[in-house]
């Protein structure tokens, strides 16, 4: 016992001696051994070629002149594909599962004598959610991810994280934010995931807080019908088509410009004191493994993700079901929240479906118009084709135009939804992948309510001006 | 007239928050300020203050501990009595110091203030300038088991990042080395040891210049009005006044640094190096990654690859590529080949 008492007071007293520079020198030590041995025993044969293809690729692509346009190039190129490729599997698969599958399911449960109501919630309500979800969200993911992955492989993310960095060092983030950010675009879920690659604690809660103001896959498609309801009809025919792509482009920009600016004010207010490190590695250029890619990135990003939304479809779509039909008094519970909180959402310039619809549709943005058709067509009384309380989408723009325009839509309600669309709080599974990620209450409320936050405040800002004006 | 109305309210909250959050004169401080008045506190600021003249040598009395703490004579007169009568200070006719529980109980605060110091400047992102205030408010919350974890967590440091040695759990401390800057011979060479991180004004003017213990200066110019430097190879000016607050050792001629090193950061494309060091202004996890990646004196970098709009830089590193911002190779001294 003595002996060790000793051992360690003289232990302690040396440490003074050695000074604080130990560990750098234990290291320096370890890496010229080790560069010593390797001298010894590694023979490396022949010179550098000449013609160095990384170095010529990384010239290109990292050039002030041909950089930005690689970049933007190759981005427009997937997003193209995805947006355009993803239309003709969604639509077969939406004419499987919706169109042939539920009807079906419905008449068998009628035909076994089940209970009208249990058809309602299981086949109306759980069904059609999943179907829904698997059949707008799969495709788009199926096709993103995989080119994403492709051009990680390739070597050329690290690239843009490089070239993107000296703006987001600017605003106290990592440049691989770009890469995330890049990547919700596609699916805030799997952007959050991907912050992974940001090994500095403070930039990792940046990038999963401002992923959700990536317009994620689920959000396009609203965006692109009521920019063509609203903004396309309000101006000249010849122009509608323009115009309402210019909106939809805005909104996305939009979008970055808040990631950006919200990035900055977080760094500067609740993330100011959490530790902060920067590295990045440019890994050499490698060709692509093709089979490889399909098979992890379908495994790893899309399925996971689509799991995890069905997983939380379900349940969403009873209570999407049961809220549209359960009554209290004449009117469903649906229509009485709807009538309450009317007042306080026309205020802010948009209405009480919207609310609700935001609400309820929790789960996946892909199922938010459907339910404010099917929320729209309650409240208005309108007959709707699929039965009252079901959600649906209709064939054409004109009639969802006609729909919404008797629930009371105007312009400002359109644009007030695009906006909101963006700045609202991230859906179900990408909270849950938030608290899986941080293990924080505390970010996943503030990546949860900041968006929602802004949101209101900024409709409400519009709406006071444009009353102002028009 | 809606608008106006929230237009009002708007305001009208605005100008609260400020109240209430104003850094000098909001609501929080004043209370915190009414709280930093209790006893325990006082009593322990004191101590520290008594403690910090023991070791500089120079004595202490009711009017310095009293500007110490921002406190009235006739307040830092009740502490006094009530130090005396713990048995913690003796008082002579114009002295006071401490007795050997005071001394250890002073110790204890100032070993977790250091340890705290130490942990804000490896462990977060926090500026240098607030590492002191934070420091100095969480002393008193911070119980001796904690302590020792904290100390456990950060593998038992010698040195605070103000240069300052932090006592051991026994309270035993190293005895004062080193000379004032100001009282330093032109032409020679020293290494900082210390650099006094009160008052906070002083302190931030030293952090803007990026002076750091373990930085190697070079005395050029030692006069009445100015003292001028360099230090890792910039030119320093500094009035005499300021300069007593930074304690340097002289460095032996043979150890002697003839040349001033360069920065990484100066590097041009292509062009090749030996890292010499690594400054200690380069701290926690970002140093440990560095080290990580093999940038340790006597490593070989070459300039790489710039990014489109400049900063970073990509490094080869020991045959890997490695993205450095231009704020981290400005802590990295080259020499060229």
């Amino acid at each position: 016992m003595n002996k060790t008492e000793e051992i360690l007071s003289t232990a302690n007293k040396l440490r003074w001696e050695v000074g604080e520079n130990i560990h750098d020198s234990i290291l320096e030590s370890i890496y010229k051994e080790a560069s010593n041995i390797a001298g010894q025993v590694v023979t490396r044969t022949g010179e550098k070629p000449k013609f160095d293809l990384d170095r010529f690729i990384d010239r290109l692509v990292t050039g002030k002149w041909t950089g930005f346009p690689i970049m933007l190039i190759l981005l427009a190129v997937v997003f193209w594909i995805t947006i355009v490729g993803a239309n003709i599997p969604s639509g077969w698969i939406s004419f499987l599962l919706v169109d042939s599958i539920h009807p079906w399911l419905k008449q068998l449960l009628v035909s076994l004598q089940i209970p009208w109501w249990i058809n309602g919630i299981v086949v109306d309500g759980a069904y059609l959610a999943v179907a829904w979800v698997v059949s707008v969200m799969l495709p788009p993911m199926a096709i993103f991810f995989p080119m994403f992955t492709l051009l990680e492989d390739f070597g050329y993310l690290p690239r843009v994280a490089f070239n993107m960095d000296n703006l987001y060092r600017r605003v106290g983030a990592h440049g691989k934010q770009a890469l995330t950010m890049s990547m919700g675009f596609g699916c805030n879920a799997a952007g959050v995931i991907a912050t992974r690659i940001i090994d500095s604690p403070r930039e990792k809660i940046i990038a999963i807080i401002t992923n959700n103001f990536s317009l994620c896959n689920g959000r396009w498609p609203t965006q692109i019908l009521i920019a063509t309801i609203f903004i396309g009809g309000a101006v000249p025919p010849y122009l509608a088509g323009v115009v309402s792509a210019a909106a939809v482009v805005a909104i996305a920009v939009l979008g970055v410009v808040f990631s950006l600016v919200v990035s900055w004010g977080l760094s500067k207010t609740v993330l100011k004191g959490e530790p902060s490190a920067f590295s990045l590695e440019l890994p050499p250029y490698r060709p692509p493994r093709l089979l490889q890619t399909l098979y992890t990135s379908l495994i790893d990003r899309t399925i996971f993700v689509l799991w995890r939304a069905v997983v939380f479809a379900v349940p969403a779509g009873v209570v999407i079901w049961l809220v549209a039909n359960i009554r209290i008094g004449n009117l469903s519970f649906a229509e009485h929240f709807i009538h309450w909180v009317d007042p306080a959402a026309l205020f802010i310039g948009l209405n009480g479906v919207i609310f609700l619809a935001y609400i309820i549709a929790i789960p996946a943005n892909e199922i938010v118009i459907p339910t404010i058709l099917m929320l729209t067509a309650l409240t208005t009384r309108i007959a709707a084709s699929a039965g009252a309380g079901v959600m649906f989408e209709l064939d054409s723009a004109a009639d969802t135009a006609a729909m919404l325009e008797a629930g009371g839509w105007t312009v400002l309600t359109g644009i007030n939804l695009m906006l909101f669309s963006l700045l609202h709080n991230p859906c179900s599974t990408t909270i849950y992948t938030i608290y899986k990620e941080t293990k924080s209450i505390k970010w996943t409320m503030i990546s949860t309510f900041l968006p929602i936050a802004m949101g209101l405040i900024i409709c409400f800002l519009i709406t006071q001006i444009w009353r102002v004006i028009a | 007239m809606s608008l106006l109305f929230l237009l009002i309210i708007g305001i009208i909250f605005f100008v609260l928050l400020i109240f209430i959050l104003s850094p000098e004169y909001g609501l929080i401080s004043i209370i915190r300020r009414m709280k930093k008045e209790q006893t325990r506190e006082l009593i322990e600021d004191a101590l520290k203050h008594l403690y910090d003249c023991e070791y500089n040598r120079v004595d202490c009395s009711l009017s310095s501990i009293s500007g110490n703490l921002s406190l009235s004579k006739n307040k830092t007169a009740e502490v006094i009595i009530k130090l005396e009568a713990m048995n913690l200070i003796s008082s002579g006719e114009n002295k006071i110091s401490l007795t050997s529980e005071g001394r250890s109980y002073a110790l204890r605060i100032v070993r977790i203030h250091r340890l705290l110091e130490r942990y804000l400047a490896d462990h977060t992102s926090i500026q240098e300038t607030e590492w002191h205030n934070i420091a100095e408010a969480k002393e008193h919350e911070t119980s001796e088991e904690e302590a020792r974890k904290l100390a456990a967590q950060l593998g038992n440091p010698l040195l605070d990042p103000h240069g300052d040695p932090i006592p051991s759990e026994s309270g035993e401390i190293p005895s004062r080395k080193g000379i004032q800057l100001n009282k330093l011979e032109n032409g020679k060479f020293a290494s900082i040891i210390h650099i006094e991180d009160e008052p906070k004004e002083v302190y931030s003017q030293f952090s803007a210049l990026g002076l750091y213990p373990g930085m190697q200066i070079y005395l050029v110019e030692n006069s009445k009005e100015k003292i001028r430097f360099e230090a890792d190879g910039e030119e320093c000016i500094l009035a005499p006044i300021l300069a007593s607050n930074i304690t340097v050792v002289p460095i032996l001629e043979k150890e002697q640094v003839k040349e001033s090193f360069k920065k990484l950061s100066s590097l041009k494309q292509d062009e090749s190096a030996i890292v010499v060091g690594i400054s200690k202004a380069m701290r926690g996890q970002q140093r440990r990654r560095l080290l990580d990646f093999g940038v340790v004196p006597g490593t070989i970098v070459r300039a790489q690859l710039k990014s489109l709009s400049g900063d970073p830089t990509a490094y080869d590193i020991r045959g890997a590529m490695i993205a450095l911002r231009k704020n981290q190779s400005d802590l990295i001294y080259i020499k060229r080949i």
